[in-house]
């Protein structure tokens, strides 16, 4: 009964079940990702920190909803929240891509997912979804809170809460930005080394040491040096997205007229970072 | 102790690795001298520069890296074994990495400090910079080589220290100051080279007594922990 190809047919029986192609691979890299984003599945340890994230900045959020409705005013709203919270997502991101990425490359398992009819782009397509994805319900779900009580404690019936939405859904729009921002870079600084702490530590270090470059910038005496000073930074970038598409002039960054070049950089800048992070696993996947 | 020095700088430079250390303290210069070229008033810039570049990322964030990677990186490959079943008092090992590791930090900060206190101010003003940076290097890289042998995470703990401590509670809760090296480090090099550009808010006599309370306290400390250092399993 042996085939011309098999030295030795030793009575193994063969798997004649339906195959699950890329797209149920896609699927479950995509569920581990997001999964362990938040330590599901895992060790009591390994849940510390990205909860201890997630609790601080849902707490800021209670609060927030808290004052708003006890005196009828946020302390800052959907926007704002996202702006204020840059710190804790930095560090949020830095605990988790390496988790996504630098651990697969620290136990050598790359060549075992690409030895399957998964490609480089269905890898890296499924780790930026489950990092934005997590880095989305990390902004999003406190600003869900913070529009429940928005619209339970509004005075104008269904009215009210229609207006609360119409700033809920750009509020939600604006964290989708952050999230895309901060995870392509961080993806590619963490799928540089294997070493946690080490892409950790370049993490922090990229966001960190480009928001005083903004500081500097602004401080040079040309005109144009002040509007363009935003775009050295993502996370002055994404400020400045915000006030040219919100028309903003009370942020701290004046764009002058420049407000396309943010849209142009943001867009840019997601897009080099996710091809970059493409040809590094082209590379992987076909060694 | 001078081979596992050998064997830690190795470490840490070996393959190309020490030009991931190089981004920092050029940006940090490369913008001093940028400011400088404009003409631009040395109090506009020296703040963002000095205190929100130099001391705040530049320094802990090169100090973190290099201070966990001299003994975690070990700790965690499991290679640490080999040192430790060596004839060697664990009170020598841990003076050898701490020596790399304060060395390697204090250059790659001190130097663009340096250079940064010269373009901002004079000669004097660099100087009291790179002292400082020099004192904060040690004090640093202390803390975060005992953070290596406490937890088995000590960058992401080095990063809530850095982030939340020192840059998010030290700008608004003013107690947390007396236990943040980076308000130590400032008021130091505002000491000694008193100029407007550096808000130095923290007592002299405090801020080195407790700068030698992080350095030596931590090193006695490590020192004890590798005493009873013990290999665990791979966890989480």
């Amino acid at each position: 009964m042996s085939e011309a190809g098999v030295i030795h047919d030793i009575g193994y029986q063969r798997y004649q079940g339906p195959r699950l192609g890329r797209a149920a691979l896609l699927g479950a890299l995509y569920t581990h990702g997001l999964r362990s984003a938040f330590g599901l599945g895992r060790s009591a340890k390994s849940k510390i920190f990205p909860w201890g994230v997630a609790g601080i900045v849902l707490l800021v959020a209670v609060i927030n909803a808290g004052v708003r409705s006890q005196i009828g005013r946020w302390l800052f709203d959907y926007y704002e929240f996202a702006n204020t919270m840059s710190l804790l997502v930095i560090f949020f991101v830095a605990i988790v891509a390496p988790e996504l990425v630098s651990r697969d490359i620290r136990s050598g398992v790359l060549p075992l997912y690409f030895s399957r009819p998964l490609r480089a782009a269905d890898y890296v397509m499924a780790k930026v979804a489950a990092l934005v994805t997590a880095v989305w319900l990390l902004l999003g779900v406190p600003q869900f809170v913070m529009f429940l009580t928005g619209a339970f404690t509004t005075k104008t019936g269904m009215k009210g809460v229609w207006h609360e939405l119409g700033l809920l859904i750009p509020g939600w729009g604006y964290s989708l930005l952050w999230a895309l921002i901060f995870t392509s870079i961080s993806l590619l600084v963490a799928s540089l080394t294997g070493k946690r702490a080490f892409a950790a530590g370049g993490i922090v270090a990229v966001f960190l040491m480009t928001a005083p470059v903004v500081g500097v910038l602004s401080s040079l005496p040309s005109e144009t040096a002040h509007h363009l000073a935003g775009l050295a930074s993502p996370i002055a970038l994404v400020n400045g997205v915000e006030i040219w598409l919100r028309n903003r002039t009370d942020l701290g960054l004046d764009i002058g007229d420049f407000g396309p070049i943010y849209g142009i950089e943001a867009f840019c800048l997601i897009a080099a970072c996710l091809l970059l992070l493409l040809a590094r696993y082209r590379k992987v996947a076909s060694l | 102790m001078s081979t596992v020095a050998y064997i830690t700088a190795r470490g840490l430079f070996g393959r190309r690795r020490v030009l991931l250390l190089l981004p920092l303290p050029l940006l940090l210069a490369g913008l001093a001298l940028l400011c400088h070229a404009y003409g631009v008033d040395p109090n506009q810039w020296g703040q963002a520069v000095i205190v929100g570049l130099g001391f705040a990322v530049v320094l802990p964030v090169t100090s973190l890296i290099v201070g966990t990677g001299v003994l975690g990186s070990e700790v965690d490959d499991g290679t640490i074994i080999h040192i430790l079943t060596k004839p060697l008092p664990r009170r020598d090992i841990i003076l050898a990495k701490l020596l790399v590791a304060a060395g390697v930090s204090a250059v790659v900060s001190a130097v663009p400090l340096f250079v940064t206190g010269v373009l901002a101010d004079n000669v004097h003003f660099g100087l009291a910079l790179a002292v400082a940076a020099v004192v904060g290097a040690v004090a640093y890289s202390a803390l975060f080589l005992l953070l290596s042998l406490l937890t088995r995470r000590p960058v992401l703990l080095g990063l809530v220290y850095i982030l939340v401590w020192e840059g998010l509670l030290g700008r608004f809760v003013s107690g947390t100051r007396v236990l943040s090296i980076e308000q130590y480090v400032i008021a130091i090099a505002d000491k000694i080279a008193p100029t407007d550009i550096l808000p130095g808010k923290v007592n002299l006599t405090v801020a080195i007594v407790m700068s030698a309370i992080f350095a030596i306290g931590g090193t006695i400390y490590a020192i004890n922990r590798l005493g009873s250092f013990s290999m665990a399993g791979e966890t989480s």
